[in-house]
């Protein structure tokens, strides 16, 4: 599979001087079409720069990120970032299905009509047939973390950047949510990239984990997730495989943590 | 039905009841004199006879009609500078030391050199509403405008809005809800200001009717042009809450809704 996003050399810092308080140094990844990502790392390691850096928000200090063969300047089409802070990532004065229909802005050759049927089609996806005229806020959590899911994958999005995205639901919710995403990322061809705190998560989702080091930041070590799709919350999570990738990832974090109280 | 229900339901005549009874027994107590503390009864005859001669009707449209297009006026002028100030650190520190010297000085001290620079008429009127007006709508909009979070930027710049896209598509719907919290503000300054106007440098509306009956010491008159003042409040907050309905009634649902 050809590669979709690439980040070749990419380094971020802040401020300049005595003060330049670099965040990530020279990481180089690769990305192929169709697969699902976990990023992973300590605490603070600046995962959600990298995303950041990875979605075009942010340009990158050194090194460079391309999207389909194209340098990343700014926000590609085809790529959608769907943030932990669904509420604030909503625009209240939209109802859900307007949110959908502003992802859908820069989508060309098709009409209102056809526009508004596709809005309703994903909504339907991700469960939320019936919400369209809602508002956000009248709408659970995890409801409207959907909401922005759709959005995304409405914006003829093929990839799907997901910063912590199930930060904020509650846990039962989050299992649930783990597998609609699982679901509709197979069903709308969507290839994606996680940002998680959580291991368990990042493994159960992924065919790969990638393991970020401590600030300033950078790929140590890929660990690739040998577990069939579609995956199940009760026998993914008790086959070996999981086991064994989450053994691995967990011990590579404390690691890190530990090394870091040290010095 | 209890007692409580009953009270909800006749809350506006038991609160006038108590205004009028309370207004009634300072009268009748005989503590203030009668020529400078009329009974309900003669004001509202004094009141009556002022509409049915159609002269308060005159005076109440004029008044009305400057403090709305002041309003409106203000309100714009001062969307426009949060705006500009948005857009640019240099305008917005300029404006704001603008503001801070102008905010604080009243109207009624813009009026004499308003007399001489403007005359009498609609350009004095327009100019001394309008710039003790324009704060709270440029203030209220200076900090909403600023205050739009990184998310909803990022979300607007993620669909591929330009910075001109982000400002009508993102921070202006944002900041709304603010800003007509600053409007609301304006309309009583607006009020204000065009009966201290009117006192001052007038030759006709409200605030010029009500001096020259307290000067001919016609009270009753005066109390009701008083009330009239009152109720002109009460219209301009209506007004502008529809408005605010209309435009931004999905932040006054989502404020409403149970938690």
């Amino acid at each position: 599979m050809p590669a979709i996003l690439t980040a070749d050399g990419v380094g971020k810092s802040y401020g300049s001087g005595s003060a330049r308080m670099p965040i990530i140094d020279g990481l180089t990844l690769s990305i192929a079409k169709g697969e699902f990502v976990s990023l992973v790392g300590p605490s603070g390691c600046g995962k959600t720069t990298l995303l950041m850096c990875l979605s075009g928000l942010l340009a990158p200090s050194d090194g460079a990120v391309s999207f389909k063969g194209q340098v990343v300047d700014q926000p590609p089409i085809g790529l959608s970032v769907v943030f932990q802070d669904y509420s604030r990532s909503l625009l209240p004065w939209k109802t859900n299905l307007d949110n959908v229909l502003f992802g859908m802005r820069r989508v060309q050759g098709m009409d209102a009509r056809a526009k508004r049927a596709r809005a309703e089609e994903i909504l339907a996806a991700v469960g939320l047939t019936g919400f369209g005229g809602h508002y956000p806020w009248q709408v659970s959590g995890g409801m409207q973390q959907r909401v922005a899911i759709a959005r995304g994958i409405a914006s003829q999005s093929e990839l799907l950047l997901l910063d912590e995205p199930l930060a904020a639901v509650d846990a039962q919710t989050r299992a649930d949510m783990q597998d609609l995403l699982l679901d509709v990322a197979q069903r709308f061809k969507q290839t994606c990239v996680l940002v998680t705190h959580d291991v368990e998560e990042a493994v159960y989702m992924a065919n790969r984990v990638l393991v970020l080091g401590p600030r300033p930041t950078r790929v140590v070590r890929e660990v690739v997730v040998d577990l069939p799709m579609p995956r199940d919350q009760l026998t993914t999570r008790e086959a070996p495989g999981f086991l064994h990738a989450r053994h691995e990832v967990l011990a590579l974090i404390r690691g890190m943590r530990q090394g870091q109280k040290l010095s | 039905m209890t007692a409580a229900v009953v009270a909800e339901r006749l809350r506006v005549p038991i609160c006038a009841a108590l205004v009028l009874g309370t207004w009634q027994i300072v009268f009748l107590s005989g503590v203030v004199p009668e020529k400078y503390f009329p009974s309900i009864l003669s004001i509202a005859t004094a009141f009556w006879q002022m509409l049915a001669d159609g002269s308060v009707l005159t005076a109440w449209a004029q008044t009305f009609g400057r403090a709305l297009i002041g309003l409106v006026g203000a309100a714009a002028l001062g969307i426009t500078l949060a705006i500009l100030s948005d857009l640019s650190p240099v305008l917005s520190r300029g404006f704001r030391y603008v503001s801070d010297v102008l905010q604080p000085i009243p109207p009624a001290a813009f009026v004499p050199m308003a007399v001489f620079m403007l005359g009498l008429g609609a350009k004095l009127y327009a100019f001394v509403i309008i710039l003790v007006t324009v704060w709270p709508p440029y203030l209220n909009g200076v900090a909403a405008l600023s205050g739009v979070g990184a998310v909803q930027l990022n979300t607007g710049r993620m669909f591929g809005l330009s910075n001109w896209g982000l400002l009508w598509r993102i921070k202006l719907p944002a900041a709304l809800p603010e800003i007509f919290t600053g409007i609301r503000y304006a309309a009583t300054i607006s009020l204000i200001a065009v009966i201290v106007s009117e006192m001052l440098a007038g030759r006709d509306g409200i605030g010029f009717m009500i001096f020259k009956k307290a000067f001919a010491l016609r009270t009753p008159e005066v109390f009701g042009l008083m009330f009239l003042v009152g109720l002109n409040g009460v219209l301009l907050n209506g007004l502008v809450n529809l408005l605010r309905r209309a435009v931004t009634g999905w932040h006054l649902r989502m404020m409403e809704r149970p938690e």
